[in-house]
């Protein structure tokens, strides 16, 4: 009798102990709804049968503010997503656990593990990312009796495509470029510019920069480019679905979009054009998966961490056309040869993380406030307030005040 | 006679014609409501005017047109016949539509062909298509594509015509006509969606109904769903609102639930704030304590300190169930053992208390007459007898304001519903819900879902002020220095 007891007593405590419930925080939009299915068709079953449930906890509004409440507030979940763009304020906090001898990165396409690289430790594995590529209106290119831009395109053969697409007429652009540093600065890195030295200062007289600079701008001064406002739009996705510009610089994001507002136009990807540094320039978009220091239950979070970037859940999420996936071995996958243009961007887009002069979209601990001096110039020159010169020296001076505040 | 400001009125009263004088009397009150009429028209429009357009936008396939047209497809009688019409058609149902086996979809569109120009069938295809964002574009979902056979297009009707948007150019209009068909058993799909292309130099002019959108530069016309019914056709974001957005484990209607969960908690906040407003300020107006004052100033105190101060502290409190010792919450003894974050009891503790409400209620129970409450003290009533009794079905008028006024506040509250509910999705309230509405759709341009669920939230307090104005204008008295 006695015996049993102590069996039966056994069995719930060895069941007690490996029910173990996870949280995870990440962003809402369509991500609740692609976890469910993940746990459901992919990896659900194998997590249930090692006594693991997962819940999700979508944060709307500014992701990261709400991470940084939930995180000194002590709600924060056993595993949450560390966007790339404030990656290093949120390691600093103390609060991601160090992955380092925990899983193995080495799988994983190095740029995205080096966006997450704090002195050589590793804190967080992207669970999927993306880069700029050309998307181009085959129409418009067709009607201009123009070429369609392709990976051998340099700056100026690219320029001069998009000058024959805008000789169309006049409602009719080459391209939208905003004025902003989240597209234009992979331009930037096409002519060499790195926006941070050995000491983390930023130097914007330096003459890859303005070079970039000068030859963004120029194109929106001549006509050839025209900025997402100037006709009424919001980014270059919505200028892009109007037909009224031959390419959009975007990623793989543009194409939900298209589905919806434009679902019949006829559109081809390429790379990005070949800077005068003799490289492509490119910009890493991605969020990963940390873990929680403080979690009650971190070994079973490494777990979950680990069965939601394993291949197959990657495969899956890849051939659902959900996202594009972290691991170098997908390269291959022949979801990316079917011939569609969908599946023909996300292999432009997957191509793009190691084509060229490739950095993080992430300014040190600065965040994403080291970007406003640069699109203020921008617009400055853009509307034909200032000179090139004139903007980036005024530019130079407030980046160096936000630089010294950090410091 | 002389003249005021327009109006002329007869110098010598004295031997005034009767009648003259009455006519002049009535010009006058023309007058003055002809001012007063346009004065409220024009705040009206002022106020009104956003909220109209917003409610017009909402209907259109892109609310983001510019510039922005009065012509709006989803407005035109002709297409709600026909929209009915290819609903029946395309699965019995003439209000939302569908696609359901053994269907057969009529259908016709008419192009401006050139004088010259060789006249080709345009392609029709039914695109397998699905939403760009939210959970719509993840979940599982049946395609008209995978069931639809797009018949063979006939000529039913040529007609010569000069009619050209760039001028007289010759040329005919041809009308193609063809059938889309459900082949084979097989699930009924919500839309069937429909893209007809064109030969370049052939310039669509009409259909069935209305195409959603032109694409690659005209050449394109596209359907969201060429079997709508008038409802599905009309009022297409709005049924988008209630069906594409569902929690991706039970497939519920998300909008509904935010809906549910924001009349739950208006109706707790009211029965809360009804209940201890007015016994509070039964309490201050009438019974005569020590310290009276000081609780009163207490009360007005406390309606003066701005939330922004108290939440991080009223935060913490939810987050620990009141008080957290060595692990144990408090809250555990009603049924909170993980605090009272993330749920509607806890929201309803740190909102439903309100100063203000106590301020009026205590303004009105001073106003209703000593002598009422000292009949009902001879008759030998208690406290708690002269205030349900007698007091508190006479303060109906104010009760009904306070009713309005904390519905309304509880419906539109963002604030603290942003801070405590933050998930599951299921447990958020209306605004709250907005808000992932703007995050998801935004993203993708697809404001039309999003207009759609903010005039829905919008309707509630739209009626209620419509049936209830006079109580709102009370409130406001009450909240004024009335004695």
């Amino acid at each position: 009798m006695r015996t049993i007891a102590l069996f039966i007593l056994g069995a719930a405590l060895v069941g007690g102990a490996f029910a173990q419930s996870i949280r995870i925080m990440g962003y809402g939009g369509s991500d609740p709804a692609i976890l469910v299915r993940l746990l459901d068709e992919v990896v659900g079953a194998q997590l249930a049968e090692e006594g693991i449930t997962v819940t999700y906890e979508p944060l709307e509004g500014d992701f990261n503010a709400a991470l940084f409440n939930a995180l000194s507030a002590g709600t924060a979940a056993d595993i949450f997503y560390i966007p790339v763009e404030t990656a290093p304020g949120i390691i600093a906090t103390g609060k991601v656990l160090p992955l380092d001898g925990v899983i193995d990165t080495s799988q994983f396409i190095d740029s995205l593990v080096e966006a997450y690289t704090v002195d050589g430790t590793v804190y967080g594995v992207a669970k999927d990312f993306n880069t700029l590529a050309i998307h181009y209106n085959i129409d418009l290119f067709e009607e201009a009796g123009v070429e369609v831009p392709n990976e051998n395109d340099t700056w100026e053969t690219f320029a001069d495509k998009l000058r024959g697409v805008s000789a169309l007429g006049d409602d009719v652009y080459g391209a939208c470029f905003p004025a902003g540093w989240d597209r234009f600065g992979a331009f930037a890195f096409g002519a060499g510019w790195q926006p941070f030295d050995a000491d983390g200062r930023s130097n914007l007289q330096d003459p890859a920069l303005v070079e970039a600079v000068t030859w963004y701008t120029d194109l929106v001064r001549e006509g050839v480019a025209v900025q997402p406002s100037d006709i009424g739009q919001g980014w270059t996705g919505g200028c892009f679905a109007t037909d009224q510009v031959g390419v959009a610089i975007e990623g793989a994001w543009i194409l939900g979009f298209l589905r919806d507002e434009a679902p019949n136009l006829q559109f081809g990807t390429t790379s990005m054009p070949i800077g005068p540094s003799g490289e492509r320039g490119n910009f890493l978009y991605t969020v990963a998966y940390g873990v929680n220091t403080d979690s009650p239950n971190r070994d079973a979070a490494v777990r979950v961490l680990e069965a939601l970037v394993s291949p197959e859940a990657q495969q899956w999420v890849l051939e659902q056309g959900l996202a594009i996936p972290s691991r170098t071995e997908l390269a291959d996958n022949p979801f990316f040869d079917e011939g569609t243009p969908e599946a023909e961007a996300n292999r432009i887009v997957f191509a793009g993380a190691d084509d060229g002069n490739v950095y993080g979209f992430q300014f040190g601990r600065i965040g994403t406030e080291w970007m406003n001096p640069i699109n203020s110039a921008l617009v400055e020159i853009m509307t034909g307030q200032s000179t090139v010169d004139e903007a980036l020296s005024g530019a130079q001076a407030d980046l160096d005040i936000v630089m010294d505040r950090v410091r | 006679m002389a003249t005021t400001g327009g109006l002329s009125f007869p110098d010598d009263t004295t031997h005034l014609d009767p009648r003259a004088f009455d006519r002049w009397q009535a010009r006058r009150r023309w007058a003055k409501a002809g001012l007063i009429y346009a004065v409220m028209l024009a705040f009206a429009i002022v106020f009104i005017g956003p909220i109209l357009f917003a409610a017009v936008s909402s209907i259109k396939t892109d609310p983001l047109e510019y510039p922005p047209s009065l012509a709006i497809p989803q407005l035109q009688p002709k297409n709600w016949s026909a929209s009915a019409r290819l609903g029946a058609a395309g699965a019995g149902d003439r209000l939302f539509g569908g696609f359901a086996p053994g269907a057969v979809v009529p259908f016709e569109i008419t192009y401006f062909v050139r004088e010259g120009l060789d006249v080709t069938p345009p392609e029709v295809v039914v695109p397998r298509r699905r939403p760009g964002a939210g959970p719509g574009a993840v979940l599982a979902m049946d395609f008209a594509a995978d069931y639809a056979s797009v018949g063979d297009l006939t000529i039913v009707r040529r007609q010569p015509s000069l009619a050209d948007e760039t001028g007289a150019i010759p040329g005919e209009l041809v009308t193609f006509a063809f059938t889309v068909a459900y082949v084979g058993e097989g699930p009924t799909t919500e839309r069937l969606p429909l893209d007809v292309t064109a030969e370049v130099g052939m310039t669509y002019v009409d259909s069935t109904i209305t195409a959603s959108r032109l694409e690659r530069r005209g050449r394109t016309a596209s359907f969201e769903n060429a079997a709508p019914g008038v409802l599905g056709y009309v009022f297409r974001n709005y049924v988008r609102v209630f069906n594409e957005v569902r929690t991706p484990a039970t497939r519920q209607s998300l909008f509904l639930v935010w809906i549910g969960n924001s009349f739950v908690f208006a109706f707790f906040r009211i029965i809360i704030t009804l209940l201890l407003a007015s016994m509070a300020g039964y309490a201050l107006a009438r019974l005569r304590f020590r310290g009276r004052e000081a609780i009163f100033m207490l009360v007005l105190f406390a309606q003066m300190v701005p939330l922004q101060v108290l939440f991080i502290s009223n935060y913490l409190v939810l987050r620990d169930g009141i008080v957290s010792i060595d692990g144990f919450k408090l809250s555990t003894l009603w049924g909170f053992p993980d605090g009272m974050l993330n749920s509607l009891t806890g929201l309803l503790f740190v909102t439903a208390l309100n100063a203000g409400a106590v301020f009026i209620m205590k303004q009105f129970f001073e106003s209703i007459p000593r002598e009422v409450e000292e009949a009902a003290m001879i008759d030998g009533a208690s406290h708690w007898r002269r205030y349900w009794s007698v007091v508190l079905p006479m303060a109906r008028p104010a009760l009904g304001a306070l009713t309005i006024i904390t519905f309304q506040g509880a419906w539109n509250d963002f604030f603290w519903p942003f801070i405590v509910l933050t998930s599951p999705e299921t447990m958020k309230t209306l605004p709250i819900g907005l808000l992932s509405f703007r995050n998801i759709y935004g993203g993708v341009g697809d404001w039309g879902l999003i207009l759609a669920g903010a005039v829905l939230s919008a309707l509630p307090v739209i009626v209620l002020f419509v049936v209830f104005q006079r109580y709102f204008l009370e409130g406001v008295s009450f909240g004024g220095g009335k004695e």
